[in-house]
């Protein structure tokens, strides 16, 4: 019941010298490691300023308006358009590329990933053989086959062409049907209204499912109002759909698809697929046994379990890691340039090789990959944070 | 308190330094070989061939498979007409034809390499443009070879001439003047061409026997040491007799080395004086005691001058007064170097000739 003794004494403050003092010397350190860092990149710099001025090469972006002197086919790109538009035309192919390739690589690897944790014993096997034997292969060995082995082997000459009736396939391209004389955005509307109109005849069933407590049947409902939808709307706009056919050496009609980007394509999606695979079954095994369990108990089939419990969750945990496959993805394209692939790689190799300064060239596709990868990435945050476990 | 105080001492310490290091790194107009440690490119003058001659190894680069030009055998030495005039350079540069980095480069980055001072001198059948000149920072020296461009197809295509190929693929090596003449051609001829660029010959060899080419296009030249190595055969491909650009090839050095440039030049026209003088390398020694005292300048041996005195001429381009002799005793002259690669491919001397035979061959006067 004693008050603690105060005192009305002033008392001293403590004071640590400065070379002892924790605060000053944490700042010390990192001002001094920034300016050494950036004394360092000012000697690179001034450096290179110096080699390059000796030798007349110029430092500067003037090379964008040169003319290319380098064709691209399948793009409106003839040798007198500027080094820029060649420039667009890469990144343009890369992100063509880097998106399709993203979306089947997701779809296969998810399958076989699934497929590791099977029941069946084949395909169990078989999707552990896979994912050991890809995973395990260098990707530019994986491409060297597809484009030397699958493309220029297997697949014909233009002569002795595969003819499927709507798919001619030769080894200087896959011709499929494609339309024509119409916009292609309007055909993409007419689909992208039929989702939406799946989504809204969804709603409305789940809501008339509460209510009355009958079978929701969203499939069928939904799946009839989308071939609806979409083939009506088709039908209104009436595009005219091209066959592809064999004109002397060329694939006329339809529209050709480069053997290059299909083998550039395929061995990107077969590598990051094996990838996925991985996390996609580890995600799998990181959701609690208890939720299968439950999901089992409440007589849901092996598909319901799988679909509407685990699998949700599992991708949840996936996303993370599935970001960076998919930034492995858009970088890997980059292998394309070796397989004629007119991606932005290759365009800067040309560019270069014809006369564009190097460091130049080079520093502006490096800022568009890094461009495309901060955007990428920042769609995965937006997803990982939507989707997250909200933790207290 | 005095934590702030000693805080701002310091950072204001801290920006005094990085001033004092941005000066330094400003000063990039001067010659400046102290502040920048790079490889070469010195950029006053003399200082890479020196450097060459203190180092005693010439680098030099080239490929490794272009036959009769560039090739490496299995015993890891380089064959090859271009191959030849590397160890020519060395041989008048370092008295010793042997004294050569051979480094194998791809297309696409043959001139990086020129610029990052990997190499000294290109020889790697490159064509004098001038863009190359100018924005690639490469000097281009005596032409070695003039070429053109040309078309190879298969024995059994039907084509008889470039204007019969409409709509067809067209492989060619990437980053080089044939892609972008491949693409004029096509423009001025009307003709649809689709011009697919590899970085390898080995694709392009791939590309075309599967039939996903219907023709290669490479320098005349090139296409007739490939025309030799097709698996199944010189009769299973047609050389197209169209010859669509001008394609001088010859040594290039980066810009700014001005006494290497010289002394490969006058490499070069040593070969081809050689040859001018009927001078082979089996008959050189003779030519030592020649009458002809432009014989003996140009061979580095004594004659008497006006004042009566024995001397050599030192034309002053620093180099040995008898490196002419020594290309010539090492490698040989510039016909002897044609027939050991080129004429076994089948190709003639053409405009390759000398210029007294009808040909574009003429070296300036060694005095």
């Amino acid at each position: 019941m004693t008050a603690p003794p105060t005192t009305k004494a002033p008392v001293p403050e403590a004071r640590t010298p400065f070379y002892r003092n924790v605060k000053v010397l944490a700042w010390a350190f990192q001002v001094t490691v920034f300016f050494v860092v950036l004394a360092f990149l000012l000697w690179l710099w001034s450096n290179y300023l110096t080699n390059t001025a000796n030798s007349g090469i110029p430092t500067n972006f003037d090379f964008l308006s040169n003319p290319a002197s380098f064709a691209i086919p399948g793009a409106e790109f003839d040798s007198n358009e500027s080094v820029r538009n060649a420039y667009v035309i890469g990144l343009m192919n890369t992100i063509r590329i880097s998106i399709v390739g993203i979306i089947l690589a997701t779809i296969l690897g998810t399958l076989i990933g699934i497929g590791r944790l099977s029941k069946n014993w084949i395909v169990r096997k078989l999707s552990t053989v896979y994912v050991e034997a890809i995973r395990n292969t260098p990707l530019l060995v994986i491409m060297t086959f597809t484009f030397l082995g699958v493309v220029l082997q297997v697949m014909p000459t233009i002569e002795e062409a595969w003819n499927l009736g709507f798919i001619i396939v030769s080894n200087r391209g896959i011709g499929v049907p494609w339309y024509s004389e119409v916009s292609g955005a309007a055909l993409f509307a007419v689909v992208a209204l039929a989702f939406v109109g799946w989504w809204a005849v969804a709603k409305w069933r789940h809501g008339v499912s509460e209510r009355t407590g009958e079978l929701a049947r969203v499939g069928l409902y939904g799946g009839l109002t989308f071939l609806l939808i979409w083939i009506v709307g088709w039908w209104l706009i009436g595009p005219t759909f091209t066959l592809p056919m064999i004109d002397g050496r060329q694939l006329e009609g339809g529209i050709r698809i480069d053997p290059s980007y299909f083998s550039v394509l395929i061995a990107l999606v077969i590598y990051t697929a094996s990838q996925i695979a991985e996390i996609v079954r580890g995600s799998i095994q990181a959701v609690p046994v208890g939720q299968g369990e439950a999901a089992s108990a409440l007589a849901l089939s092996g598909f319901q379990r799988m679909s509407l419990i685990v699998l949700p969750q599992a991708m949840r945990i996936a996303i993370p890691p599935l970001g960076n496959q998919y930034l492995n993805l858009i970088k890997n394209s980059s292998l394309g340039a070796a397989f004629a692939y007119f991606e932005l790689t290759n365009v800067t190799q040309i560019t270069v090789g014809n006369g564009s300064p190097a460091v130049p060239a080079f520093f502006l596709a490096l800022v568009f990959y890094v461009a495309l990868s901060f955007i990428t990435s920042a769609f995965v945050n937006l997803a990982n944070r939507r989707f997250k476990l909200v933790e207290r | 308190m005095k934590t702030k105080k000693l805080l701002v001492v310091l950072t204001a310490l801290m920006l005094v330094l990085a001033a004092c290091s941005s000066d330094d790194g400003s000063d990039t107009t001067e010659g400046g070989t102290d502040a920048t440690e790079a490889p070469s490119g010195g950029g006053d003058g003399g200082s890479l061939l020196a450097e060459v001659m203190d180092r005693g190894e010439l680098k030099c680069g080239t490929r490794d498979a272009l036959t009769g030009f560039a090739v490496l055998t299995a015993d890891g030495d380089h064959v090859g007409f271009d191959s030849d005039f590397c160890r020519a350079i060395a041989a008048a540069l370092l008295g010793d034809a042997e004294a050569v980095d051979h480094v194998d480069l791809e297309t696409s980055d043959r001139f990086t390499a020129l610029q990052s001072g990997q190499i000294d001198v290109l020889v790697r059948n490159t064509t004098w443009t001038a863009s190359r000149d100018g924005s690639e920072g490469a000097t281009f020296l005596a032409t070695t070879f003039y070429d053109g461009q040309g078309m190879m197809v298969s024995a059994d295509s039907g084509f008889a001439g470039i204007e019969d190929m409409d709509g067809v693929i067209v492989c060619v090596a990437k980053g080089t003047t044939t892609e972008g003449n491949a693409a004029a051609t096509a423009d001025r001829l009307g003709l649809e061409w689709e011009v697919r660029p590899f970085d390898d010959n080995d694709l392009i060899q791939e590309a075309f026997g599967a039939g996903q080419c219907d023709g290669w296009s490479a320098d005349f030249g090139a296409l007739v040491g490939i025309r030799g190595d097709q698996p199944d055969g010189p009769e299973s491909v047609l050389l197209l007799p169209e010859v669509f650009s001008k394609e001088p090839l010859g040594p290039a050095v980066l810009d700014g080395n001005d006494e290497l440039a010289q002394a490969v030049n006058w490499v070069v026209f040593a070969t081809i004086q050689a040859e001018e003088w009927g001078i082979t390398t089996a008959n050189v020694d003779d030519f030592l005691d020649s009458e002809d005292s432009n014989i003996r300048k140009f061979l580095g041996a004594t004659f008497t001058d006006g004042d009566g005195n024995e001397t050599t001429l030192d034309a002053g381009l620093g180099l040995p007064a008898d490196f002419a002799y020594q290309v010539i005793k090492q490698v040989g002259n510039y016909g002897e170097i044609f027939d050991r690669h080129l004429t076994p491919l089948g190709l003639e001397r053409g405009v390759n000739a000398l210029w007294f035979d009808g040909g574009l061959l003429y070296a300036p006067p060694y005095r």
